[in-house]
């Protein structure tokens, strides 16, 4: 069942889908670092750059959320797994929690601080649970192939 | 699917619920004009408020409407961004044709989009870099026009000393020989002093010359709207300057002024005032601009706090020393009506009740919804101290339904017969205000 699910997919889609999705992550992953690095330092320069990171990875993370929403709603409707779903609402909210930032962030000067590091931190730790969700469910799979 | 156009119908919406709610003003400007304004709680928003008229310009023979025993002219047209005007000793009138240097990096994702915005209302005109002369023809009626001073950078203030025209550009002050009576200057001109000119986020410096003629005072305004550009940028910026004429040296006169665009000498008590546009994006009804009389060596708060001891959150590191000592401006405006032209009235040609007191050009902002300034008023004196509220004198240059912006009014100025000159830099023209009419 699973295995026909991921046959259904483009290799094209996912392919893209691999390329995209980790820039977008890590440029949130920076724009927390950038936040952090604010909170205890006046230089602008972070705060600045906190927001074109943010700004940034919500154009990366367009494509990829698309592909995902067609992956996991359209062409895997009646089959995509329980963890799959879950990873998709992870990110919807990890994103609009990312969209609300890049407004916090725009903000001048110490205004950002400290509602944007907060928004920032539920957008990480959103991305990273979804992942280790996936994670751990194509473990499961690798296994259940192997048998 | 359902399930997630309705999680997508509810995500929007509560970002629209954070971004878009209770953004509209709720005081009445009144409550804010005068020596003690209401100031409400300081917020942060999402999408700060903002309301953007679109720059038509005036229709043919269309106007600005004027109070009751005055009447108005176009006395030129066509101009590129006319901010100021200046009446020489022959009457002639100059007008200086300018917009900002444009040099301010885009170092944010907003200043892309405020930048798009910027050019949609008609604010951002190509500056003419230039100073042109209006001289009435002796048939009356008609004016000529005359290219005066050309290849100037962003100027912004002008004055004459004696034979001696100094032209404030945004990075130095100029000065010139003028011979009474030319249409054009001749002179290629000599700096008499420098100026603060990196990134220009304000890049106005107003320029009045003392009684005297011995000083020129400078006003100079921030580089930041609340110090998002770093504070090193701000060295003798936010301040009034003052320059020696002699030998060009200058030191901070007054400080803390966040954008001071205006100065005059009170008549009555020969004090020195300013017009100041404050800050931004923490409501709109915060933080009133302002006119004030200028202490040698006084501190007015930007950026720490503001109307005194109102401390400014967004500013770190805070100074609790520096808002200890701030003084709070004599007379607020009311919030964002960005005042950009003041003049003290000496004249008679007016109605009496005209008098002493001072026309402030209220360029208008889009900081507040609804809109609010986009007129001259005029503020009355008693005793050196501003009275009463500011009473609508020039009007009528946003459309009632606030979606259309035909002028919008900058510098100030009187002419021999007294009235008043009005700069129009969305409209391109010069209005003259004169007694007569209904």
């Amino acid at each position: 069942m699973r295995s026909h699910v991921l046959q259904c997919r483009s290799r094209v889609a996912t392919a893209i889908y691999d390329l995209l999705d980790p820039v977008a992550f890590g440029l949130f992953v920076a724009a927390l670092i950038f936040d952090i690095v604010y909170g205890y330092s006046p230089e602008v320069l972070w705060g600045k750059g906190a927001a074109w990171l943010l700004a940034i990875g919500l154009v990366f993370a367009i494509i990829p959320r698309f592909i995902n929403l067609a992956h996991v709603w359209i062409v895997g409707r009646r089959t995509a797994a329980g963890a799959e779903k879950l990873d998709f609402w992870l990110n919807l909210v990890a994103i609009v929690a990312a969209i609300v930032n890049a407004f916090v962030h725009s903000r001048d000067a110490y205004a950002v601080i400290p509602e944007g590091i907060w928004l920032s931190i539920v957008t990480v730790a959103l991305l990273c649970v979804a992942r280790i969700v996936l994670a751990f469910h194509k473990a499961d799979f690798g296994e259940l192939r192997h048998e | 699917m359902n399930k997630i156009l309705r999680a997508s119908v509810a995500a929007a919406a509560v970002a629209l619920a954070l971004g878009g709610c209770d953004n509209r003003a709720e005081l009445d400007p009144a409550a804010q004009i005068g020596p003690d304004p209401q100031l409400p709680q300081a917020r942060n928003f999402l999408v700060p408020p903002m309301q953007v008229p679109k720059g038509v310009g005036w229709q043919e023979n269309a106007t600005p409407k004027v109070a009751a025993g005055l009447r108005i002219e176009k006395i030129a047209g066509g101009l590129m961004h006319p901010r100021q005007v200046y009446v020489l000793p022959n009457d002639d009138v100059l007008v200086v044709e300018s917009n900002s240097p444009g040099t301010e990096a885009t170092t944010t994702p907003k200043k892309l989009l405020s930048g798009m915005i910027m050019r949609r209302s008609g604010k951002s005109g190509k500056g003419g870099n230039r100073i042109t002369l209006l001289r009435k023809k002796a048939d009356g009626g008609q004016w000529e026009q005359h290219v005066f001073l050309e290849h100037l950078n962003s100027p912004f203030g002008v004055q004459l000393i004696g034979n001696t025209l100094y032209v404030a550009n945004t990075d130095n002050i100029m000065k010139y020989a003028y011979t009474p009576g030319e249409t054009r200057i001749t002179d290629p001109g000599t700096e008499l002093a420098d100026l603060p000119s990196t990134i220009n986020h304000h890049w106005t410096k107003a320029l009045l010359a003392s009684p005297d003629g011995t000083k020129l005072y400078v006003g100079v305004g921030s580089n930041s709207n609340i110090t998002e550009n770093g504070l090193e940028v701000e060295y003798r910026r936010a301040a009034v300057l003052e320059v020696d004429v002699a030998s060009g040296a200058s030191r901070v006169f007054a400080s803390g002024l966040r954008n001071p665009t205006g100065l005059g000498w009170e008549p009555q008590t020969g004090r020195l005032w300013a017009i100041v546009n404050e800050r931004d994006e923490i409501g709109a009804d915060l933080v009133p601009d302002y006119l004030t009389s200028v202490q040698e060596g006084g501190f007015y708060g930007w950026p720490y706090s503001y109307y005194g001891q109102h401390v400014d959150a967004r500013v770190s590191p805070q100074r609790p020393d520096l808002v200890k000592k701030a003084i709070k401006p004599d007379y607020a405006l009311s919030s964002h009506v960005a005042p950009l032209g003041m003049h003290f009235y000496v004249g008679s040609g007016l109605p009496d009740k005209y008098r002493g007191g001072v026309f402030v050009a209220e360029h208008g902002s889009w900081d507040r919804s609804p809109l609010n300034g986009y007129k001259v008023g005029y503020v009355a004196f008693q005793d050196g101290k501003p009275v009463g509220k500011v009473e609508p004198v020039v009007t009528g240059f946003v459309s009632d339904d606030e979606k259309a912006l035909y002028g919008a009014p900058v510098g100030l100025a009187e002419d021999r017969e007294g009235a008043l000159l009005i700069a129009d830099d969305v409209g391109n023209s010069v209005w003259r205000v004169a007694a007569g009419g209904g």
